[in-house]
This record gives structure tokens, C-alpha cells and sequence, in this order.
């Protein structure tokens, strides 16, 4: 499913470019659920913006294949038409732009690209009420703008539920779990969960053990100053949170 | 509702009215003594005099450039310098005129319109930029009076078509008022065919609980100019409520002077300009707050392509007896190119100590943030562009009345952003 390989990466900074990325390999197969986790700085975000096109990392090496489609040589949005959805840690506010018209824009997109009919209105209507209903979601939110006003909890929903209408192959999730309660935990989680599939893999990006109580990994990396330091079974989530952060990179050096 | 028709009332266009003399604006600005083109017959003796007054004054200012406060950001004496068009008229007509709409030169001796026509420029003491509204009563020869009777509703709105024409000079007057509880909406409509250069002076009065809704379509030629100089006096609880969409011209200029001159009187100047090319456009907008418990927003949107230069001034006055005022201004640009440029100069002026006011302009490109999350999600940066500078327009265009107009509007928006954002 998705094969990243020796994936290097900088940013532009105001002391020169800087590497953040140094020599990621991953091999994520279909059906299941990988987690990153490492302390703040160590690259967790960029390789999230990485496989989805951010353009002010410059990818220095290495590759990114999803299902044999090398990701980096795509736009942004040719890169969600492949079947690559991020989930974003920071989700962007649109002013004016409604939830339903950005919903609508975005599956039409998506399918025209993938070759699809455009759905009509009242399709994507049906669509929309179908999983609301399903993630716990209000359809008043879809009158609103996009994130604006939106609750922590309520953007991180909305997430979800673009992952669910987009009906991705590969997920990746930047820190789903920040700025959320134990009870919007649990409804994203569950939302998170209803889409495992066996031809579907997740990549689960966090700092703390907790989430991976509600997504259940079938593999755990650790990652630290761009490399990827162990991997293991979830019980290297478990380790990590008795030893902390220090002492286990310390560790493992 | 009364029965929509067309009529067409500029007197001028008559066949009865001579021909005039061929001299520019320009060699008018720079000749040693006035000549007054000839006169339609109906126009009265005192008016003479008021023109050759009028004229004098202008002379005195010249065309404006930036060498006055008010104009800083535009040089219009340097647009119709090579001038070699003719003093004429443009086409005006009205529809749906509803019974309300009289040619100027046919109630020139009505107490209240004779008054309105001897009043000089709003704060032309003051600010001394009266040029083009003394030019304009110089080279005066029509324009449209609307008088609604007290009480009266006309929420079906009327509407105004001027047409510029080619090689021509308008000097054109609109002078309105709305009379106790009374209400008015009126719709503008300005194009036209080839070069010309259309300088109007419209003069609005509110009375006591008077309600005015003014949308303006300013979609000249590329090769023309068009001045505007746009007074508002609003009297208790009177309101107004202005919007225009700033689209045309080579260079343009919309200037309005707003006195809130009773308690509870609210205006408000909404609008946006949209530039491309090397076109040139100013707002500059004056709110003189002279009573207490009053109320003004002003608030544009703007969107610069190419090489083009938009400015927007805006400014409140609060005077000392002006308590509880609450007024409030805010600019907001996008850039779409490198070479695109924007001046704004918002100001505050207040002599009152318990109000409220507020000012403040960004300007800035499209962010980068959201238009990766769009891109995310299977937009191209062509569709999340646009989906994002209609957005962009979407908050403002709320602000003007629905009707014909603003149709018209929502189409012109939409071509020009298909040209644009290619």
C-alpha cells in the first residue's frame, strides 16, 4: 500500500535550509494501522505536510509510493485523488466558504479527477446527512463557514468527516488527538475505527500513548531528529509512556 | 406598484438645444476667462452667474493633482491632459421612474433645487477640493431631480443609465431628496462607448426618518475617466445606505461627503473595486458625525490584478456634541500580482469623549494555509483560488440590496473573476 523510502526533507529558514527529514522508510501495508510517535520537533508534522505537498519543504531524497504511484512527483491535489488523506493537526478556517459548497467541491473534484460522474446536488446532500448522522455531526455545522467558530472538538470531527466522504486509501492523522476532551476522543476515534477496512492503512501521528488506547496500532515507530529510532508492537507505546522521551531515545541511540 | 416605464428626460438632447463649442475640460482649465457653452433654453439667468462663479473657483484649484491633500493618490490632471475630447452629453435615461423623476433644467426655479444648486461644495472651506464639483456647476447643461413626497415608499427602485460617449465631456447633476419618512431605492447603471471622461456631482438630502438604498454599477470604458462627487445630508433617524461595485475607467474617482446632521441618522458606504490591467481607482469617503447618537460603516473590499492601483481614504469626523457616535471603517485588499498596488489612508478625527469608533485595512495576497487545505482535498489551485476570492467578495456583496442591479452584479463579478484568475 503505501512504501516511503529514505524520505529526506528541508525547510527554508532565516540561518539556511534545514533539515528536518533525515532518511524515512516506512512500509505501511493495506489494512492496517501504523503510529508515529516522537517528541515535539522531531519531524512528525513534516512528514505529514510532506506526503501531502506542502510546498515549502523541499524533498532533498528518497521516494513516497502509494499502491505504485510515486506521491512527490504530484500536486497536492493529485495527490488526494490518488487516495491520500490528511487529517490536519491545525484544521484552516475559510471565511465565507460553507461547509456544504466545500464539500461539494471537493468530492466533485476528487471524482472528476479520479475519472468519476460528478454527483448532483441532492446526491452529495444525501451524502452529507448520511455520515453527519453516522460521526455525531449537527447539520447546522454545514451551513456554517469551514472551521470557522468551530469548537477543537468540532474541527477535528470535521476531519473525520471529510476522511469519510473522500473515502481515502491511505489516512494520515497529524495529531488528531490535540486540544480533545476524553468524549470527542471517543467519537473520532470511533469514526477513525468504522473505516478500517482491509484495503485501507492509516498513519497515526501523536505524542501521546492515549489516543492509541481508542485506534488500536498494529505497529508503532518511534521518531526522533528525522529518523525513525525503533519499531515495534503497541507495546512500544506503552514503554515509551513509563519511560518518557529522554530516556528512551537515550536509550536507543 | 406603480407601472415600471421608460422615459428619457435629459433636455439637452432636445433638438432644440444649440451646439456647443468644441473646447476640452482642459483648455477650459487653462483659459484666462470662462466660456460657457450655450445654454438649452430653459435654463435660467441666475444661473449664468452661478456658472461663471463656479467657475472661477475651479480656476483657482485646477484640476486636481496630488499636490492636494485629497488627492494624493491620484493624478487626475494628468489622465485628461491630452484631453481632445468635446464639452457634451452623455445618454441618461430612467426607468421605472415611478413619477418621481424630473430633467433638471425643467425645475431649475423650484425653491429647493435653486437652493441645492447655489449651495457650494460640502467643507469646500475646509478641505479646498470643491474643483470638480465647481467644474462641474461650471459646464452644468442637465441632469435629474428626484423628489419623494413625504411618506411615500418607492422600494421598487429607479433606475439611472448614464452612457458615456465617445470623444465627450459630461458635466451632469443628480439632485435628490427624500422627504419626512419617506423612502427611496435607487439604481445606477454607468457605461458606455469609447473614450469620455463623465464628471458627476449628486446631492442627496434625507429628511427626518427619510431611508435611501443607493447601488452604484461603475463599469466605464477602459479608456475613460470618471469623477464623482457624491453629497449626503442625513437629519434625525434619517438613513442611507450606499453600495457600489468600482469595476471600469482608465482612472476613477468617487468621492462622498456625508453630514449626519440630526440624532439618529445612519450611513453607510459599502462597496468593491475590481482592477486589472493599469486602471486606477479612489474612493475617498468623508463621514462629518454632527449630531449625537448617530451611526456610520464604511467598509470595501478590493481585489488588484496586473499593474493596477486602487486607493481608498476613508474618514470619520466626530464633532463635540457628536456623543454616542459610532462609526466604523474597514478596507480590506488582495493583490493578485507582484506589481498590483494599494494605497489606503484611514483616519480618525474626533472631539466628542464617549463614542465609538474604529478603523482598520489589510492588504495582503492569497494565504497560502487555506489554499493547501483546499488543495488537500482535491481542488486545483485554479478552483480553491477562486473558491477563495469569492469568498473574499461574497461578505461585502451581502451588503447590497437584491434586485436587477445586483444581478447584473453577481454576472459581471463572475466573468470578470474568469478573466482574472486564469
Amino acid at each position: 500500500m503505501m512504501k516511503i523510502e529514505n524520505l529526506k526533507a528541508q525547510i527554508e529558514t532565516d540561518e539556511g535550509e534545514k533539515e528536518i527529514l533525515k532518511g524515512i522508510s516506512l512500509d505501511i501495508p493495506a489494512g492496517e494501522v501504523h503510529a508515529i510517535m516522537g517528541p515535539n520537533g522531531s519531524g512528525k508534522s513534516t512528514l505529514s505536510y510532506v506526503l501531502a505537498g506542502r510546498e515549502e519543504y523541499e524533498v532533498t531524497g528518497g521516494a513516497a509510493e502509494l499502491d505504485g504511484v510515486d506521491l512527490l512527483d504530484l500536486e497536492p491535489e493529485e495527490r488526494a485523488a490518488a487516495g491520500l488523506f490528511l487529517a490536519f493537526q491545525y484544521p484552516v478556517e475559510i471565511a465565507g466558504v460553507n461547509m456544504s459548497t466545500f464539500l461539494k467541491t471537493s468530492i466533485n473534484a476528487i471524482r472528476k479527477q479520479r475519472g468519476e460522474e460528478e454527483l448532483d446536488a441532492l446526491a452529495i446532500l444525501k451524502l452529507i446527512k448520511s455520515k453527519c448522522k453516522e460521526l455525531g455531526i449537527s447539520e447546522d455545522m454545514m451551513k456554517r463557514a469551514v472551521n470557522v467558530g468551530f469548537s477543537g472538538g468540532e474541527k477535528k470531527r470535521n476531519e473525520v468527516l471529510q476522511m469519510a466522504m473522500l473515502e481515502p486509501k491511505f489516512a494520515v492523522l497529524d495529531e488528531t488527538d490535540s486540544g480533545l476532551d476524553i468524549d470527542a476522543l471517543r467519537v473520532v476515534a470511533d469514526g477513525v475505527n468504522a473505516m478500517r477496512s482491509p484495503d485501507r492503512s492509516f498513519l497515526v501521528i501523536t505524542h501521546y500513548q492515549r489516543l492509541l488506547d481508542y485506534i488500536k496500532p498494529d505497529v508503532v515507530h518511534i521518531l526522533a531528529h528525522g529518523k525513525i529510532i525503533k519499531t515495534g508492537g503497541p507495546e512500544l507505546a506503552k514503554e515509551l509512556e513509563d519511560k518518557g522521551y529522554t530516556e528512551f531515545i537515550k536509550e536507543a541511540a | 406598484m406603480a407601472q415600471a416605464k421608460t422615459v428619457q428626460t435629459m433636455k439637452s438632447q432636445d433638438e432644440n438645444v444649440q451646439s456647443l463649442p468644441v473646447r476640452s475640460p482642459y483648455d477650459c482649465s487653462t483659459a484666462e476667462t470662462y466660456t460657457p457653452c450655450k445654454l438649452p433654453k430653459s435654463m435660467p439667468e441666475w444661473w449664468m452667474d452661478n456658472r461663471e462663479a463656479a467657475f472661477s473657483r475651479f480656476k483657482a484649484q485646477g484640476l486636481p493633482t496630488p499636490k492636494m491633500e485629497r488627492f494624493k493618490y491620484t493624478n487626475l490632471a494628468r489622465a485628461v491632459k491630452d484631453w481632445d475630447g468635446v464639452l457634451g452629453d452623455g445618454k441618461a435615461s430612467v426607468q421605472n421612474d415611478q413619477g418621481y423623476v424630473r430633467s433638471l433644467a425643467d425645475c431649475m426655479d423650484v425653491d429647493w433645487v435653486r437652493a441645492a444648486l447655489q449651495n457650494d461644495a460640502p467643507g469646500a472651506e475646509k478641505y479646498k477640493d470643491s474643483a470638480l464639483w465647481d467644474l462641474n456647476s461650471a459646464y452644468l447643461r442637465d441632469g435629474f431631480v428626484i423628489d419623494i413626497p413625504a411618506g411615500i415608499r418607492v422600494e421598487m427602485p429607479i433606475t439611472i443609465l448614464h452612457q458615456g460617449m465617445d470623444d465627450n465631456y459630461t458635466s451632469s447633476r443628480l439632485i435628490i431628496r427624500v422627504q419626512e419618512n419617506a423612502e427611496l431605492a435607487l439604481e445606477e447603471n454607468q457605461n458606455g462607448e469609447g473614450e469620455y471622461w463623465k464628471n458627476f456631482v449628486t446631492d442627496i438630502e434625507l429628511k427626518q426618518g427619510a431611508k435611501m438604498v443607493h447601488l452604484r454599477l461603475q463599469d466605464e470604458t477602459l479608456e475613460s475617466v470618471e469623477s464623482q462627487y457624491t453629497r449626503v445630508r442625513a437629519g434625525k433617524d434619517a438613513s442611507y445606505y450606499a453600495f457600489s461595485l468600482n469595476m471600469g475607467g482608465a482612472l476613477t474617482r468617487y468621492q462622498a461627503h456625508a453630514e449626519l446632521t440630526g440624532p439618529g441618522a445612519h450611513v453607510s458606504f459599502d462597496g468593491l473595486h475590481l482592477l486589472e490591467g493599469s486602471q486606477h481607482s479612489d474612493t475617498t469617503i468623508l463621514v462629518e458625525h454632527q449630531a449625537p447618537h448617530c451611526t456610520s460603516n464604511q467598509f470595501y473590499r478590493n481585489l488588484i490584478a496586473d499593474k493596477a492601483h486602487g486607493v481608498f481614504q476613508g474618514k470619520v469626523h466626530v464633532y463635540e456634541d457628536a456623543q454616542k457616535t459610532d462609526g466604523y471603517q474597514l478596507s480590506n485588499t488582495l493583490l493578485l500580482s507582484e506589481q498590483a498596488h494599494m494605497d489606503t489612508k484611514p483616519e480618525l478625527e474626533i472631539y466628542a469623549d464617549d463614542v465609538q469608533c474604529s478603523h482598520g485595512a489589510t492588504t495582503g495576497q492569497i494565504d497560502e494555509e487555506p489554499l493547501f487545505y483546499l488543495r488537500s482535498r482535491g481542488l486545483s489551485e485554479m478552483q480553491a483560488r477562486r473558491l477563495l476570492v469569492e469568498a473574499f467578495i461574497a461578505e461585502v456583496m451581502d451588503k447590497a440590496q437584491d434586485g436587477d442591479l445586483k444581478t447584473i452584479m453577481e454576472s459581471k463579478v463572475g466573468a470578470w473573476l474568469s478573466n482574472v484568475l486564469k
